[in-house]
């Protein structure tokens, strides 16, 4: 099955969690860096919770945000999860 | 300007039941009596997390010589922070490496001598590479993060491959190449760890082969010895901007070895707020910015990046703490360090790292 087959479900890798810093807001915290979140990252990470598919996430993403166009979002999703994938920071399971 | 700190390095304790002949403690150690209480480090942690800090590197000595170190990772998780054990594990068992983790452990950092029991054990001066083999495949089975740690120098560069290899094995999800630096007991050991410039130039290749071969499975993090570079590391990101290390006895530093630099009196947690001696405190001023710097450091267009290379090292070196760091090809004193690169291995012997409850540094072998 593709990483981005829509039945994965893309859950936070261990030793990466998400934080709300008083100066910075939303960061992602990894061992040993931190990741600043902005724009809908700290929403998607939040709905990478280990329950839900990736079709999951973006459906829920597309229905929030309903003025956009969904094909986008689905894009944006994508190569915002296979960037923290890369960075071992979340896994498709 | 303002600073905000984003990681603390708790060094909790300068107890550990390895001598390595390279570690980063200072030669004058605390002793167990001048420890920060577990209600000491709490507090700290709570402040620490008001300035702005994020991250919490426990790390020791060994920090697991303390009894408390689980006490130690709920308190830091309670103030919010993110927290890294850097541990050797000696000693560490099923149901404590599981109440670790219970009590909030977000990643394990393990130390490695070597890929080869022998070699590993020499520098460690005593029998540790079989046990750290064993809780690296233990801590496996729990979720956290896992860095494996490999302190490079002269002596292990030529079993590199075996030593991502062994990281490999053991799946980790990061692997750190950590050449030496040379302070601390690394500094009188430094003429038998600092490799060739042909052993640098083998390791980029190799590290670099191996994270083509290993993306996405695993980092690889290298440093490599300052010695050798052109420009200055920007040591800790600079003094006071970003770091702070608290020592056993609650003493606030820049960095790991500030102590060697004379002249400066660093505050404790004991009788200073810790804001105040973050923002306020003469010795964490003192290497702020570039007004203290002098030529060519002053003018450079790199001062911004590197702040001038390392204050430990330039008085190490020079003398004057002020200098320019003398690894820069720029500084005037870079002779200094040329003079150790050409320089044979002329110390016939290590010298291994003592326990605080002793005195003297000695020459010792290691312990069969």
């Amino acid at each position: 099955m593709s990483e981005l087959a829509p039945a994965r479900i893309p859950r936070l890798a261990a030793g990466c969690r998400m934080t709300q810093s008083t100066d910075l807001g939303p960061v992602l915290l990894l061992p040993e860096s931190m990741l600043r979140l902005t724009g809908p990252g700290p929403r998607i990470v939040e709905l990478c919770d280990g329950a839900r598919t990736l079709g999951d996430v973006i459906a829920s993403l597309q229905s929030e945000f309903s003025g956009a166009d969904p094909d986008m979002i689905q894009r944006e999703v994508e190569t915002f999860l296979l960037s923290l994938q890369e960075r071992r920071a979340l896994n498709f399971e | 300007m303002s600073f905000v700190p984003r990681a603390l390095i708790a060094e909790v304790t300068h107890r550990c039941p390895l001598r390595c002949v390279y570690c980063s403690n200072p030669i004058e150690m605390r002793s167990r009596s001048d420890e920060l209480t577990t209600a000491e480090w709490q507090r700290v942690f709570g402040e620490a997390a008001a300035l702005g800090v994020l991250q919490l590197h426990l790390t020791g000595g060994e920090p697991l010589a303390r009894p408390d170190t689980e006490q130690l990772v709920k308190a830091g998780r309670a103030a919010g922070l993110y927290v890294n054990l850097i541990t050797s594990g000696i000693g560490l068992a099923d149901a404590r490496l599981e109440a670790l983790v219970a009590a909030g452990l977000d990643h394990v950092q393990l130390s490695f001598q070597d890929a080869e029991q022998a070699q590993a054990d020499e520098i460690a001066g005593t029998r540790a590479h079989a046990a750290k083999l064993d809780l690296a495949q233990r801590i496996r089975k729990h979720r956290v993060a896992f860095t494996m740690n490999i302190v490079v120098h002269r002596g292990n560069l030529g079993r590199l491959s075996q030593m991502i290899a062994l990281a490999e094995a053991l799946e980790v999800d990061k692997l750190e190449v950590a050449n030496v630096q040379y302070y601390g007991w690394a500094f009188e050991n430094r003429n038998r760890l600092l490799p060739t410039r042909d052993q640098v130039q083998e390791t980029i290749a190799i590290v670099d082969a191996a994270r083509e071969r290993l993306k996405g499975r695993m980092r690889i993090d290298c440093v490599l010895p300052d010695y050798y570079a052109r420009f200055p590391k920007p040591c800790m990101g600079g003094w006071g901007q970003g770091l702070m290390l608290i020592d056993p006895a609650g003493v606030v530093l820049p960095c790991h070895a500030a102590r060697v630099i004379p002249g400066l009196t660093f505050d404790d947690i004991r009788s200073k707020p810790l804001r105040w001696i973050w923002e306020e405190s003469v010795s964490f001023q003192r290497f702020r910015g570039d007004q203290w710097m002098q030529e060519p450091c002053r003018s450079c267009e790199r001062k911004t990046r590197d702040f001038g290379g390392c204050r430990c090292q330039a008085y190490l070196y020079t003398g004057d703490a002020d200098a320019t760091d003398p690894v820069c090809s720029l500084a005037p004193k870079r002779d200094l360090i040329d003079a150790v690169i050409a320089q044979e291995s002329a110390a016939p012997q290590w010298v291994y790292r003592i326990n605080p409850s002793n005195t003297p540094a000695v020459v010792t072998e290691p312990r069969a």
